[in-house]
């Protein structure tokens, strides 16, 4: 593994691009998450870890809208946008690709992309979406496959596609979800290639991970979560180092290392 | 008063009937997976074996039920065998196109053969009734709430006291961890569809005494099947008799106390259907 | 197979519709525009109207399955076709027909609308229970309506359309399917398109996407209703007599779903064809099966949803994918 090993944040702090103010989710009788707080900068890449069972599925959908909070606040580029669907979040300049790959079953490649450029932008042509798709399936290696079904992928072809389509809306800020689950190592590498470019075009990327190479390379910044809460946040090896953290993950059986 | 515990009686025993035709159907969707839109026209042929063989051959629709019964489980099994078998990993539209063209193919064909006239079956028992102190029930109507009783405990028995029961829940609960623990899925829903089918027989008998067979008699039964299961939730079993109840007495309590409610009554109905599924859907939305 | 990396490989860029996938639809209408002049004998004014119901059963058809192409399966087609037969009855008393014509559509428009609305999150068998309970609920109403207006139980006399000219009749028709199939194919070239099979195919994810769920699936419902209800109005118009039984019932809701299915969902062509094949079919065996004909539409889906899932469109283009017009 090329280890970039100490890589400090090459961005300087910017605007806030996404803000949650003690973003709390109540289901029944569970706090899944509780008091949430944090700021995303303008060209960061911010990682969201915790053991499972700790929130980090729950707070990506109260990001992108699934859910509505129970209390709190979330500021998208300034704006308030804590009651708005998913796809006026879209519009605001929010993107998302799920864990596991959502792809639209009958339509080719190139449409797949074409749906996300035609609705995540207002006031864009159908001609201006079908072009941008195909700029899109360049830039993510994936134009050969443009007239391809997605079914006829492979699996980290499907996250490229995923990875294209929420691109295709043109967010200002990224969601991933566990992109890189389920991919071969050497395949996890390319992936970590594709969301630094991503970041490199402008897009602030929010993740969440489990492999924690994963997180060492890419992440500028590591909020931590236990229990619906955040816990630390901080760099790569200022959340590694901190004894609460090593405690959650030593409390599971995953370890912090998996 | 009178009048109103004789309402909330009739409602009751009228719930019995919903409850056979409602717990097949819960069969179908909970153990196979399978939303048949069919079920209605297996009633059918159920009311129409109870009119054939008290007609021509004289026999008692008591006697014929059981009989009846085991027919249209074949008629079930044969229907799962050639048909539902291949849809059951299709998308659910598929699953929900097919029954429903093979409910329309039924009742066609028994519109065809029979004509669209409705059946009356005539028992010695027709005009007897039953009192309890004020209150007083008809002859077949407490049979047959006595009968769908009885069949439903001896259902409710199977599902939880015996090997196969707890394999038919065991599939409705986890499908391929039963397959996994070495159940014959395959097996299971073969009998499961059967055992639906044949529950709707039975009821089907049941209508022909109280009300009629014709090729439409089932449909309006399997509207409101649909609507207890909803009620229940999709998959519980045992919620299936309270909304049987619930359905039985409030059309009771509409049919007494809603004036002109004849021309409306159906309206009254599917609008609930429609405002149970609306509603749930909305309260269920996050 | 795949590189690894094949990122700066350029892209084989097509056009989205391709121009010669709409002439088997423009060989349908040129065949349907010469019919009434073919030399058709004695029998002429009866083929003549088996002719026009077909036109007729291809706007049923082709109008359920633009709603059915935004996800939502509906057992309420016979709702707006009925409104609209109903509608145009009764505007047709105080307005001009080619007036009444497009009020009576609006009116079974906007109230797909309500349903549209309150059936938004169902999907699936619980979207087709609703629907079927909604088409019962309407028929009631317009059942229980006072008899002196709406004809009650009964039915009702419609004025005739055209002054009962066959002919002319026919060539309305032919227009009203010659619309219908033209608002298909502008769907099919425009976002609606890329909205309506979005949303069929994964909701969530289309409003992650940001498409405005809510109000392409009630513009579907919306247009979709309109054109049914013009299909009413012909009905209502050649029939000069109209009861709630036969006006909403079930099986002018099968047949529309059955034909697109059989004919090629989520095509223009299909439902067309579809319509044509299975309406000629019941006029031949109308005389061999009297009641119960719908057992053929029951039959052929069946066997369509076992064999066929691609309907007639499938056989046509075998393994071709995207362009489907």
């Amino acid at each position: 593994m090329t280890a970039v090993g100490v890589q400090p944040s090459a961005v300087g702090r910017g605007d806030v691009v996404l803000r949650a103010d003690g973003l709390s989710k109540r289901f029944g009788g569970l706090l899944a998450v509780q008091n949430v707080s944090f700021s995303q900068y303008d060209g960061e890449i911010l990682a969201v870890i915790g053991p499972n069972g700790a929130g980090k599925t729950t707070l990506l959908n109260l990001l992108s809208g699934v859910y509505r909070p129970s209390s709190g606040r979330l500021h998208l580029l300034g704006r308030d946008v804590t009651q708005e669907p998913m796809e006026a979040r879209c519009h605001a300049g929010l993107g998302r690709a799920f864990q596991i790959v959502r792809p639209f079953p009958e339509m080719t490649v190139h449409e797949n992309v074409t749906v996300g450029a035609l609705f995540g932008t207002r006031g864009t042509t159908l001609g201006q979406a079908r072009e941008r798709a195909y700029d899109l399936l360049e830039r993510t290696g994936l134009a050969a496959h443009a007239d391809k079904e997605a079914h006829e992928l492979t699996l980290l072809q499907d996250k490229r596609l995923e990875v294209a389509r929420a691109l295709a809306t043109q967010p200002r800020v990224l969601l991933l979800d566990e992109v890189m689950a389920g991919l071969r190592p050497g395949e996890a590498q390319e992936a970590v290639g594709l969301v630094r470019s991503v970041r490199d075009s402008g897009v602030s990327v929010l993740f969440i991970e489990h492999i924690m190479p994963v997180v060492r390379d890419l992440a500028d910044r590591v909020v931590v979560m236990d229990q619906g809460q955040v816990l630390a946040e901080g760099t790569y090896h200022e959340v590694t180092a901190n004894p609460q953290v090593v405690a959650a993950y030593l409390g599971t059986e995953e370890g912090l290392h998996a | 008063m009178e009048l109103f515990l004789q309402t909330l009686l009739n409602g009751l025993l009228q719930s019995g009937i919903y409850a056979l035709v409602a717990s097949g159907l819960a069969l179908a969707v909970g153990v196979v997976g399978i939303v048949n839109f069919a079920h209605g026209e297996f009633l059918m042929i159920g009311a129409f074996l109870a009119w054939a063989l008290s007609a021509y051959l004289g026999v008692d629709p008591l006697i014929s039920l059981p009989f009846a019964a085991l027919a249209v489980f074949g008629v079930g099994a044969l229907t799962y065998r050639v048909s539902i078998r291949h849809v059951l990993l299709a998308p659910e539209l598929n699953q929900m196109l097919l029954t429903f063209g093979l409910g329309i193919l039924l009742q066609n064909l028994a519109l065809i053969w029979l004509g669209g006239n409705t059946r009356t079956v005539t028992t010695p028992y027709q005009g007897s009734s039953l009192s309890i102190g004020e209150l007083s029930v008809g002859g077949p109507k407490a049979i047959a709430f006595g009968l769908a009783v009885l069949i439903l405990g001896a259902l409710y028995g199977v599902l939880y006291r015996t090997t196969l029961g707890r394999q038919m829940r065991a599939v409705a609960q986890n499908r391929r961890g039963s397959q996994l623990i070495g159940i014959d899925v395959e097996r299971v829903y073969l009998i499961a569809f059967g055992v639906s089918c044949g529950l709707a027989a039975i009821a089907g008998v049941l209508v022909a005494v109280l009300l009629f067979a014709s090729p439409t008699v089932g449909l309006v039964f399997a509207l409101k099947a649909f609507a207890i299961i909803v009620m229940a939730g999709l998959g519980n079993l045992t919620g299936v008799l309270w909304a049987s109840v619930v359905l039985g007495v409030s059309e009771a309590l509409v049919q007494t106390y809603v004036p002109g409610g004849g021309g409306w009554s159906d309206a009254v109905f599917f609008l609930l259907i429609f405002a149970t599924l609306v509603f749930r859907s909305f309260r269920g939305a996050r | 197979m795949s590189r690894a990396m094949d990122g700066g490989r350029a892209v084989v860029r097509r056009p989205d519709v391709p121009l010669r996938a709409l002439l088997p639809l423009g060989l349908f209408f040129l065949l349907a525009l010469v019919f009434p002049f073919l030399p058709l004998g004695e029998r002429s004014e009866y083929l003549l109207q088996i002719a026009f119901f077909t036109l007729v059963a291809g706007v049923l058809a082709l109008s359920w399955d633009i709603l059915a192409r935004s996800g939502q399966v509906s057992l309420a087609h016979a709702a707006f076709y009925g409104l609209g037969a109903y509608g145009f009855a009764l505007l047709g008393k105080v307005m001009p027909w080619f007036l009444a014509m497009p009020a009576a559509a609006l009116i079974a428009g906007l109230i797909s609308l309500i349903l549209g609305a309150v059936t938004m999150r169902l999907s699936g068998m619980y979207f087709a229970i609703a629907t079927l309970a909604f088409t019962e609920v309407v028929r009631t109403i317009i059942q229980n309506l006072p008899e002196a207006t709406a004809g009650g139980a009964n039915g009702l006399l419609v004025p005739a359309l055209l002054g009962g000219n066959a002919r002319a009749q026919y060539f309305l028709a032919f227009g009203i399917l010659l619309f219908t199939a033209l608002v298909s194919l502008a769907i099919r070239r425009s976002r609606l398109h890329h909205a309506f099979a979005a949303i069929r195919q994964g909701e969530e994810t289309a409003r992650v996407l940001g498409v405005s769920v809510v109000k392409y699936k009630l513009l579907a419902f919306f247009i979709s209703s309109f054109l049914a209800a013009l299909g009413g109005v012909l009905y209502a118009g050649k029939t000069f007599f109209i009861n709630p039984l036969e006006t909403f019932s079930l099986a002018n809701s099968i047949a529309p779903l059955t034909t697109s299915i059989f004919g090629g969902l989520y095509t223009t062509l299909g439902p067309i064809l579809g319509a044509t094949v299975l309406r000629v079919a019941e006029e031949i065996l109308h005389n061999s099966i009297k009641n119960g004909y719908l057992v053929v539409y029951g039959l052929v889906l069946m066997l369509s949803i076992l064999w066929l899932p691609r309907g007639l469109m499938g056989l046509l283009r075998r393994g071709k994918h995207g362009g489907d017009v």
